[in-house]
């Protein structure tokens, strides 16, 4: 480990009242691994890049399978989700989670912006009703038989499911009135 | 030396519960040219491969069970691992993936000790950008009595695909 600079002087963004604070340099993991010779590149290589996009669409076909089955899954947690049970909810949550996290890399950005929509759902209600989870889930269903979905009717979707939720939960606890 | 000979020189270890998510980090690691990826499918699991492996980079989850990847960060650059022992270099820069953007939880990620926060859906592209700039920039430690890492006081501004987020 190499200690650059080690004054005990705290600098501009620390505590006054911190005057233990060190502040170290440390050299980059390309230094420490190639010598102190190693620049910092200006932009990122086009190769790199291009092999990673290639990548990505290699996977697509198959993660597009994974999606619609996932979706179809979602379905099958609704009922008791919506009836209290936990691992249900859980289930739902997890799998719901997912597909926020990886639709949008895979070009299916609208099923996660639903996806999204049901995760802030689920995480901000602590009764949570069946019919706001179906019509979510229908909604990413809809998108991806259109083949990924119409941003513009997203908007739309996702707007009028805003208003369902407040409709649905109508006191100030985030429970189901 | 081009970038892919830099990356083949580098330890990588990547954490997430999803078992979709750790598929595409090592498909579009491997096409970087990183010869040496382990993964961990929680931060418990993740200290362990930390110690065993000491790898140049983390790439964590936030939200996981039992352990998550902020109290995994926190555990990393607090030495304090695995049965408290620190056995990996715990300067290591983090990078995690979150599909959390909120300003508690980002706040929560740079207090722990992460170096860089990625918002999902995550691209090539931004992928790219962050490890680059993890493993290519000198790397700035605060230390106190109580913690070490990069400055808990710094602003750290998720990257957001598709658009030019940075410190």
């Amino acid at each position: 480990m190499h200690d650059a600079q080690s004054p005990n002087v705290p600098a501009p963004d620390m505590p006054a009242s911190d005057t233990a604070a060190r502040f170290l340099r440390l050299p980059s993991v390309a230094e420490r691994k190639l010598g102190p010779d190693y620049t910092v590149p200006v932009r990122l290589d086009p190769r790199i890049l291009d092999q990673m996009q290639q990548t990505i669409r290699d996977l697509t076909e198959k993660y597009a399978e994974t999606l619609k089955a996932q979706v179809g899954s979602l379905f099958s947690f609704v009922e008791l989700a919506g009836m209290g049970d936990a691992d249900a909810r859980s289930q739902l949550y997890a799998m719901a989670h997912e597909v926020r996290g990886l639709a949008g890399t895979f070009g299916y950005p609208i099923i996660g912006r639903f996806a999204h929509s049901l995760c802030s759902y689920i995480e901000g209600y602590r009764a949570i009703d069946a019919s706001v989870m179906r019509f979510h889930i229908e909604a990413m269903y809809d998108a991806l038989k259109q083949g990924g979905g119409d941003e513009l009717l997203a908007d739309e979707t996702l707007a009028s499911l805003e208003r369902l939720t407040a409709v649905t939960h109508v006191d100030g606890e985030r429970s189901v009135g | 030396m081009t970038k892919d000979e830099l990356f083949a020189k580098l330890k990588v270890l990547i954490v997430d519960d999803s078992a979709e998510m750790r598929n595409l980090l090592v498909a579009l690691l491997q096409s970087m040219g990183f010869a040496e990826i382990f993964c961990a499918a929680s931060g418990e699991a993740g200290l362990r491969v930390f110690c065993d492996e000491s790898p140049d980079l983390i790439i964590t989850d936030g939200s996981m069970r039992p352990m998550d990847g902020y109290e995994m960060t926190r555990r990393v650059r607090a030495g304090d691992c695995h049965g408290g022992e620190n056995c990996g270099n715990r300067d290591v820069p983090v990078l995690m993936i979150s599909g959390h953007v909120g300003d508690d939880i980002v706040r929560l990620a740079r207090d722990t000790g992460v170096t860089d926060y990625i918002v999902k859906p995550v691209t090539a592209e931004t992928l790219y950008e962050s490890i680059l700039s993890a493993v290519s920039r000198p790397i700035h430690i605060v230390e106190t009595g109580s913690y070490r890492g990069p400055s808990p006081k710094r602003r750290l501004v998720p990257r957001i695909s598709g658009e030019t987020l940075s410190e």
